[in-house]
């Protein structure tokens, strides 16, 4: 079970927070200021952090500053009420792995966690095969092939196939992937997205071959790992 | 400053007329006076050169040649002319050569130039006597026309030097106006691209222009007020909402995953009726980031021709699925200073609208020449590229389309199609962020946004 700090000064936020990452199969621990923060995040033996921007005395984006410093390589996901088009950006570049604009609904912090925590342990051991049951994508030669068979795919739908594999079995919103695919931070529309994973979905579950992709009502996409 | 801005101005254009109107009167009064005495002078000549004549003619015919010769001897000056001629007209005493042919006898008097026998103009009267004969008698008028030249002088030189005192105050008054009009003009630049903080400065002289500065600095107070609280509405408004909504939009997800299954489609619905509110008090949120952002910030060397094929790559799918011709064209590499992704975004937002509105005009339409139709396009005109998104789709009649870039309106249209979102709205704000312009025409049928990536001339 990944452990995961919390650092968050609210403490109704905090709870919240612990309580559906509790719910999503994590260990949450809580620090309520960027100090002591701090000193659990070097002490080590985190998966994961979620970082406040915004904490009384010490701003988040320094916390996240010192965390690197200490050599601290746990992947960080960055919570703020703020919506600024530059706050991500900064956060970001600070060395944030993701960043969330505060309300947000808890299966997507749950989805976004697993998310960086998946890209973090495959940066430690780089692949350069993925698989998904009968499925394989070559990352060298960027071919996929699925029972043998050669599918030609565009460098969108090659970069999406990748994401969803490197993802499978968790549920990605419209969100998640036109952000980290696409790497555009707005609003894409209601099908868009839709579009795109159809497109890619049909040429990946052709026949009578056993469905891969899922459409999780109102959430999002899946790639079915059994 | 241009001299042709300085003549249009309403203290010069006073001015020329003050000086045009005083210079007339000044002409007439001269005028005047010298009709006055120049008429006055001629009379008193023509009365001394009558009673002399008389004073002659009585004398005994005789001695009239006799009276002439002591006359010009008393007239030491020389300044009299006494002449007799015979009935043939010939000379018979005095210092006139001949009777010039326009002297009449018993006739009016009249003006001569200077004679080989008198050097000087003179004025001429002629009698005939009882003998026959013809008495003249004249007076140089040197002096009199000499008086008439220094008048006509005076009103031509006093004239043209009050036109051009008047036309030099014109300017004078006129430039220091229009230097304070250019630093009134300069600051409405300012506020009307968006610092509402900007004040027009106030001389403290309490002028007319003092009167309107503060007149207009008392408007935009209120605009800003009312900008301000209208601001911090919508930010307050969607701020509060979200919490409890993405709290409620939570257990509903719970909800399908533990409920009854029968009940799934309905929560499914209700969820993505709750996703569309919370995405619109998204995008409301965005438009106040995007106006409050410092401008400049982000900015980079960005080429319109990529950003163009991304856009069109993302979105090529969509309208091949909605059942839309959709194709694009970016000639060649366009480079301008701006934010890439802000601009990616406001590109999508106008194709995305695009897609959307036309492919629910044509949905269901199976003849061949009934389908919708999206160009995206790069011109790059020297200084100002355009990038242009027109579709045949609906449209949007002229008296809505400034107010579809305001946030809060909501179109005939939209009202068709769910989630429209605030796609233009965004799109105009990133566009003003930019300082570039966003045109909305018709396409006939349809519209066509364009966004012109260039300064705006003023």
């Amino acid at each position: 079970m990944a452990r995961i700090l919390v650092i968050e000064d609210d403490a109704a936020t905090a709870t919240e927070i612990a309580a559906c990452l509790t719910a999503g199969g994590f260990e949450p621990e809580l620090r309520f200021d960027g100090e002591s923060g701090l000193e659990a995040a070097t002490e080590g033996g985190f998966d994961a952090i979620t970082l406040d921007r915004m904490l009384p005395g010490c701003d988040g984006l320094e916390v996240l500053r010192r965390l690197r410093e200490a050599a601290c390589e746990a992947p960080v996901l960055m919570l703020s009420a703020l919506g600024d088009v530059d706050a991500r950006v900064t956060g970001l570049r600070a060395g944030g792995d993701d960043y969330m604009v505060k309300p947000f609904a808890p299966d997507e912090l749950v989805a976004r966690l697993e998310v960086i925590l998946r890209r973090h342990r495959q940066a430690v051991r780089p692949e350069l095969r993925l698989k998904v049951a009968d499925l394989e994508l070559d990352l060298v030669r960027r071919e996929a092939e699925r029972g043998g068979r050669r599918i030609e795919l565009l460098p969108m739908e090659f970069k999406l196939l990748e994401f969803m594999m490197r993802n499978a079995g968790q549920t990605l919103s419209r969100r998640i992937i036109f952000e980290q695919v696409w790497e555009y931070y707005f609003d894409p529309g209601t099908n868009l997205i839709d579009v795109h994973v159809g497109r890619l979905r049909r040429k990946i579950d052709v026949g009578d071959a056993k469905a891969l992709f899922r459409t999780e009502r109102g959430v999002g996409y899946l790639l079915n790992a059994d | 400053m241009q001299i042709r801005a300085l003549l249009r101005t309403a203290t010069f254009r006073l001015s020329a007329l003050y000086a045009l109107i005083f210079a007339l009167a000044l002409v007439s009064l001269l005028g005047l006076v010298y009709l006055r005495s120049a008429v006055y002078l001629t009379q008193r000549v023509d009365g001394i050169l009558a009673t002399e004549a008389s004073a002659l003619s009585a004398s005994p015919p005789s001695e009239v040649e006799q009276r002439i010769e002591e006359a010009l001897t008393l007239d030491g000056k020389k300044n009299n002319v006494f002449a007799l001629f015979s009935r043939s007209g010939e000379v018979l005493a005095g210092n006139l050569a001949a009777i010039p042919p326009e002297l009449r006898a018993d006739g009016p008097s009249v003006e001569i130039g200077p004679t080989a026998a008198f050097a000087a103009p003179a004025r001429l009267i002629a009698r005939r006597l009882a003998s026959g004969e013809v008495l003249v008698v004249g007076r140089d008028v040197d002096q009199l026309q000499e008086m008439r030249g220094i008048i006509a002088s005076a009103l031509i030189w006093s004239g043209g030097a009050v036109i051009l005192a008047g036309l030099a105050c014109g300017v004078a008054f006129s430039v220091s106006p229009l230097r304070r009009l250019r630093v009134l003009q300069d600051a409405c630049a300012e506020i009307a691209a968006g610092d509402l903080t900007r004040r027009l400065p106030i001389s403290g002289r309490r002028d007319e222009l003092d009167m309107f500065a503060a007149t207009v600095n008392y408007t935009m107070g209120e605009v800003e007020r009312l900008m301000g609280e209208v601001k911090g509405a919508t930010e307050t408004i969607a701020h509060d909402l979200r919490t409890p909504l993405t709290r409620a939009r939570a257990q509903l997800h719970r909800l399908q995953q533990s409920g009854v299954p029968e009940q799934a489609p309905e929560i499914a619905r209700v969820t993505a009726e709750l996703d569309e509110v919370l995405e619109r008090f998204r995008a409301l949120m965005r438009i106040t980031e995007l106006e409050s952002r410092e401008r400049q910030a982000g900015f980079v060397r960005t080429d319109l021709a990529d950003l163009v094929a991304g856009v069109a790559e993302l979105y090529a799918p969509l309208a091949e699925e909605s059942g839309v011709a959709f194709d694009w064209t970016a000639p060649r590499a366009v480079r301008v200073d701006a934010d890439p992704k802000l601009m990616f975004e406001a590109v999508s937002n106008l194709v995305d609208n695009a897609i959307k509105f036309t492919g629910a005009k044509f949905a269901g339409a199976n003849a061949s020449d009934q389908q919708g139709r999206v160009t995206l396009r790069l011109t790059a005109a020297p200084g100002r590229p355009r990038i242009e998104v027109e579709d045949n789709g609906p449209g949007i009649p002229p008296p809505e389309r400034s107010a579809v870039l305001q946030r809060f309106y909501r179109g005939e249209r939209d009202r068709m199609i769910l989630g429209s979102g605030l796609g233009l709205s965004i799109a105009s704000a990133i566009v003003r962020l930019h300082r570039f312009e966003l045109e909305l025409a018709d396409a006939g049928p349809g519209l066509k946004a364009a966004i012109v990536c260039g300064p705006a001339p003023y």
